[in-house]
Formats: C-alpha cells, structure tokens, sequence
C-alpha cells in the first residue's frame, strides 16, 4: 500500500523568488504528478500598451521582466524601427549589443546562484552573485540602472562610453572571466554538485523539439539553436558568436552550458568594446508609425524572445503580442518532474531558469 | 547542604547550563563568522546569535489548530534537557564534574534523543512539509548513527575503558586517537555533521525542498529551544570529539588545561564550518547509500584493526 501526498510549492515557497504555484503529488519521495498554476503576476501588459505612445512604452516594456529587461525593450525597439524603416548608426547598435551581453553574464550568474542555493550549495550562491556585482556595476555606469537601464531608445541607444571608461570596463571584464571560468571549474570537479544534478530532469532532442524549447536548456539537449548566430540582429552579424552545447540534456548539462555562455559573452562584450566605431548614437524617430505588423526577435538569456507589434498607423500600437522563452521551459516541467525524488524537485525547477514575470506579463 | 550547593552550582552555571548556553552562542557566532569570511561576506557581530535567540524567545507562540500544545512544548524541552544532561559526564578543560566506568554509552544514548525528539516534533505538528522533514530525519538518523557509534567505540576498545574522562586520560599520556586513528575520527566527524544536521546533510531541513522541515510550524519559544538545543548538542558533539579521538584537554606542559581543550574544540568546530561550505546538499537515497555502504564497512573495519592492535 502506498500513501499519496500532495505538496504545495508556491505561491509562497522559499524555492521560488516569484509567484508561481505547483501541486506535487509524491509516493514517498517519488514524485508521481505534478499541477502548474500560473497568473499570480499578470499585469495586463500587452493591453495597457495600446493605450500608451510608442515612446511610453519602451518604458512599459522594460518592466515585463526584472532580469532580462533590456533584451525585450531590444526586440521591441527592432520591431518598431523596422516598422519606420529607420537605419539605427552603428555605434548605436554595438552599444545595445553590449547590454545585451552583459546582461546575459548577470542573469547567468544570477542563475547559477540560484541553483547553487536551492541544492543547498550555499558557497556557489555568494560566489555567483558577488562575481555578478561586477557586471552589474558596470551597467549601472553605463546606464545609471543596475538592473533597468532605459538604455535603448527607438532610434538607437541613449548610452555611450567614453575614453577614460574603456579601459576600465576591459579590465573590470577581464577579471570577471577568470572569476567565472573559476565557478565553471567548480561546476565541472566538484563531486556533490554533480550528483545533485548529473541525469536529473533529462529532456531528449526530440522533446525539445516537440515542447518547441528554446535557449539554454534546448543547448543542453544538443539543438543548436542560437539567434545572435542564427539571425544576425543588432551587432551580431559583425561578431562571431561560438554557440555554447552539451549533448547530456540534464541540469548539469544546462549549468556548463550557461556558465559557458557567460564566458562567451564577456568575449563578445570585449569584442563589441575594441572594435566600437566611431559615430552617433542614435537618429531621432517620428511619433506616428506608419500601419504595418513585424514580428522582431531576440535571443534573451533564457532563449528566443518574440515582439509581434501591428501599427494602425496611429503614435500608439495596435497589438503587441510577446512570446516569451520560458513558457515553452515550463511546459516540460510535468515530463521532468515524472519519476523524479522529492528532493530533486527543486533541481528541476532550477533547471530551467524559471521567469514567472516574463511568463504571465 | 554545602553538596546540594555544589551541585547546584555544578548543573547550573559550570559545566552546565550557563557555561554551555554561553558556548553555544560563541560557537554559533564563530561558525557563521568563519562560513561568512569563507563566502566572501563579512558575517555578524558576536552577539548576533544571542540576539536572535532573544528576539525568537519574544515571539508570537502559533501553534496549527489539532495539534497537541503539550507535546509540542514538551519535545523541545526534551531535546534539550537530553544534550545538557548528556553535557555533565563529558570532562570540560580538566574538569570532571562526573564520571563512571560505561559513561560513554549514557552520553551515547542521551544524544540520540534529540533526533526522535526532531522527528516527533515533525509528526506532531502535522504539516506536510514537517511529516516529510520526520520522515526524511528517521532515515537520516539510521544511515549515520550506526557509524557513529562504531567510530566512538573504538578509542574505548583501544583504552580499555568506556569512561570518557578515562579514555581522554589515557590519550593525553600516550597518543591521541585521531592521529592511532585517523579513519575513525572522520568517520565520527562525518557521523557528528548528520547528527546536528548541518551542511551538506541538512536534508531533513532543507529550505529549498521542504521549507524548514519538522521545525516549520513552530515558532517563539519552542523554536527559541529547538535552535538552543541544536546549538547545544553542536557544542556537546564537539567536546565529546575533543575528549575521545584528541586527548581531551590533554598535559601538554606548555598551556593550561583549559587553553588547550579550547583549541582543539575551536579546531573541530572549524571543520564543521569548513565541511558545510565546501560540499552541496546530497539527497537522503545518496545520504543513505554513503551511510550504509561507505562508512558503515569502513567503520566495521576500524573496529576491527583496533581489536586487532589491541590483541598484539
């Protein structure tokens, strides 16, 4: 005879950082089923932007995530701009290509963190996000925000580094790799941290595919897919981007992968850094968008992030849909958690780096 | 009246309550100090762990409506009265406040009431989270408590007395056990970090998994005492090290008795917080399986080889 219980994780729970609800079912410490309940962060986003102008929004749309906010405001800009047919300057486009990578190193970290804290690997946690403080110091010079920059503007980007800040930023990021490649020796040699999460929430290609999964956790299952290589928006089609992949498919395929990335962005960051032309920054934008739809992406931290914006021809957007990367993560987690032990509940939901505000908007 | 008197002062201020309850707050403090300055933080104020002790005693006592308000009160009492009583036959500094032949299987068991104390308090309050903690607590209790006892028993074989003041006696004149035995001191060091729970085997408390497990529904007081006696038996766990696998406060000629069992207890305690920092939480299956077919064979084994020595 065995005996069902049912666990409830969230709203409230010390694993989760936003609002999300999961019933867990377990048999002992066999998790049996699991209920996701999303919606406890709805803002009504994409209505409230079809009251305001192209201008606010930028504004609106810097909110829909705590983390990743200058990505979105990136593929929103790119959308419009698209929309007016405007050529954004070159200098303009690095500059919105570095705030992208360096806040793709924060949100790693920041993650790796996370995980670190929820296997009871207290030391990763701190290590993690002291090593964050670098990028996010540098962000905040650059922009006056630490984590929302209102960096970009539809036209370009209201940033610009300076002679006396090069120099700076090159080393402060130079010493920022050797702190990362040094958690990304941990994460490869040290034995607990591998057992925790070696074969834990395993996803195959083909699921992948299926759920339509998309960033790092669809890199650790070895589907190669990358924006920044794919689609060449912003400065990328002057960069090389080296696509980060492991081929395990489990947390600690989806840990290497992350911390790889975060490496690789710091180089793309030193890159867009050395090789910054010269120029402005942005050009100015008209108010009223000619009638139009345009679907603009951009490869966020967690994966591909998609701006569908139509235009009425009007200052103010006529629909704008986003779809954001983890909800087709969180649509796999029912298959992950199948099977898995209790503990190793929050393993799953780490591994996938989990966003509820980009979620439920 | 003088006796009583003595006694009194015996149970109460040194080596009892007060002296242990002062220790436990100093070790709090120099554990997280030490884990702090290890993750690159910079750790509380010495009387952090009074002050958060106070601060829960002042608390709002909630209980979840069907449970038994007496039997919650009584388990943490319990828990802690078993660690201080276990406290008095455990040689402090040079101090020997009682000792008989067989003391080591009186400490031995009284620190093992905590832990059914622990999983008790889980059942009782009734939460899911706490019956979980329970439930995960007992198991944890069968994979390190028989090594454990294995560890301890050796430097009894080897001295040829189950008394903990004779056992440190005997080390401090020939050679410390940690150093004949050095298997069986990590085994009990290893046996001691899931005895207290602590990092990497906080498993039936983990915070990411289920909340604060069987302590989750109590609060002010009585959490107030579960954390003091935890802190307790963390000190007692330490002393008990101290005395059979290091010499206990030992004759070393050239510090006073009690300098030198401080040292080495501060020593022991350091790998406590070293040990918490270095390893990431392992799952109860992985605790079980390293328990069973780990260290119970090893400690099998040490038993063995002191037997063995011992014969020839």
């Amino acid at each position: 005879m065995s005996t069902r219980i049912t666990i409830p994780i969230g709203p409230q729970h010390p694993l989760l950082k936003e609002p999300l609800s999961f019933m867990i079912t377990v048999e002992g410490e066999r998790v049996v089923d699991s209920a996701l309940r999303l919606g406890y962060v709805h803002r009504g986003i994409e209505r409230l932007c079809q009251t305001k102008t192209y201008v606010q929004n930028l504004h609106l749309f810097e909110r829909v995530c705590g983390i990743c906010s200058h990505v979105h405001t990136t593929a929103y800009c790119q959308g419009v701009e698209a929309l007016l047919g405007l050529e954004v300057p070159l200098r303009g486009l690095y500059l919105r290509t570095l705030l992208c990578e360096l806040e793709r190193v924060h949100s790693h970290l920041l993650w790796l963190g996370v995980l670190g804290e929820n296997i009871g690997f207290q030391t990763i946690f701190m290590y993690a996000w002291r090593d964050r403080e670098i990028a996010l110091d540098i962000m905040e010079e650059l922009s006056g925000g630490r984590v929302t920059h209102s960096g970009n503007v539809i036209g370009g980007v209201r940033i610009d580094v300076g002679d006396a800040q090069f120099s700076s930023i090159v080393s402060r990021l130079n010493d920022l790799e050797q702190r990362v490649e040094k958690l990304l020796g941990v994460i490869q040699h040290e034995r607990t941290l591998r057992v925790r999460t070696q074969g834990i929430g395993y996803l195959s290609p083909e699921e992948i595919r299926r759920y339509c999964v998309v960033g790092p956790v669809a890199r650790a299952s070895g589907v190669d897919v990358d924006l920044r290589r794919d689609c060449k928006y912003a400065a990328y089609g002057r960069l090389h981007v080296n696509v980060a992949l492991a081929h395990e498919g489990d947390v600690w395929a989806r840990t290497l992968v992350r911390a790889r990335e975060a490496i690789e962005s710091l180089r793309l960051c030193r890159q867009l850094l050395v090789g910054l032309p010269e120029g402005p920054t942005r050009v100015r934008a008209p108010r009223r968008v000619p009638p139009g739809e345009v679907v603009s992406r951009a490869e966020a931290p967690r994966g591909e992030l998609l701006y569908y914006i139509r235009s009425d021809g009007s200052d103010k957007p006529a629909r704008v849909k986003i779809r954001t990367p983890t909800l087709t993560s969180l649509i796999t987690v029912h298959d992950q958690l199948e099977g898995v032990e209790t503990a190793d509940v929050s393993v799953v939901l780490s591994g996938i780096d989990l966003c509820i505000a980009c979620v439920d908007r | 009246m003088a006796d009583l008197l003595v006694a009194l002062a015996k149970l109460l201020l040194f080596p009892g309550f007060a002296f242990l309850f002062a220790c436990a707050m100093l070790f709090a403090w120099i554990d997280r100090l030490v884990i702090a300055r290890l993750q690159g933080r910079v750790g509380p104020p010495w009387f952090q762990p009074l002050a958060d002790w106070i601060k829960l005693m002042a608390k709002e006592d909630i209980l979840p409506t069907g449970t038994n308000g007496w039997v919650c009160a009584a388990l943490p009492v319990l828990s802690l009265a078993a660690v201080l009583t276990a406290s008095i036959y455990i040689p402090v500094g040079g101090w020997i406040a009682h000792a008989f032949e067989g003391d080591l299987i009186v400490v031995l068991f009284l620190l093992s009431l905590p832990p059914l104390a622990y999983f008790l308090g889980g059942w009782a309050t009734g939460g899911v989270y706490s019956v979980i903690g329970g439930n995960r607590s007992l198991l944890q209790y069968f994979s390190y408590e028989v090594p454990f006892l294995m560890a301890l028993c050796s430097p009894a074989i080897l001295s040829g007395s189950w008394s903990i003041a004779e056992i440190a006696a005997r080390q401090s004149e020939t050679i410390w056990g940690a150093l004949v035995q050095p298997l069986g001191f990590i085994l009990a060091l290893v046996g001691l970090i899931g005895k207290l729970k602590r990092a990497p085997f906080d498993i039936p408390k983990a915070k990411s998994e289920i909340v604060a497990g069987p302590l989750t529904e109590f609060s002010g007081r009585k959490l107030a005492l579960w954390h003091l006696s935890i802190e307790v038996k963390t000190v007692v766990g330490i002393f008990l090290l101290v005395n059979a696998f290091l010499g206990g406060s030992g004759v070393s000629g050239l510090l006073p008795a009690p300098i030198t069992f401080a040292i080495k207890s501060l020593l022991v305690l350091l790998i406590l917080s070293v040990a918490s920092v270095l390893y990431a939480r392992l799952r109860i299956d992985q605790l079980a399986n390293l328990g069973w077919r780990v260290l119970a064979p090893l400690a099998l084994l040490q038993i063995a080889a002191t037997v063995w020595i011992g014969a020839t």
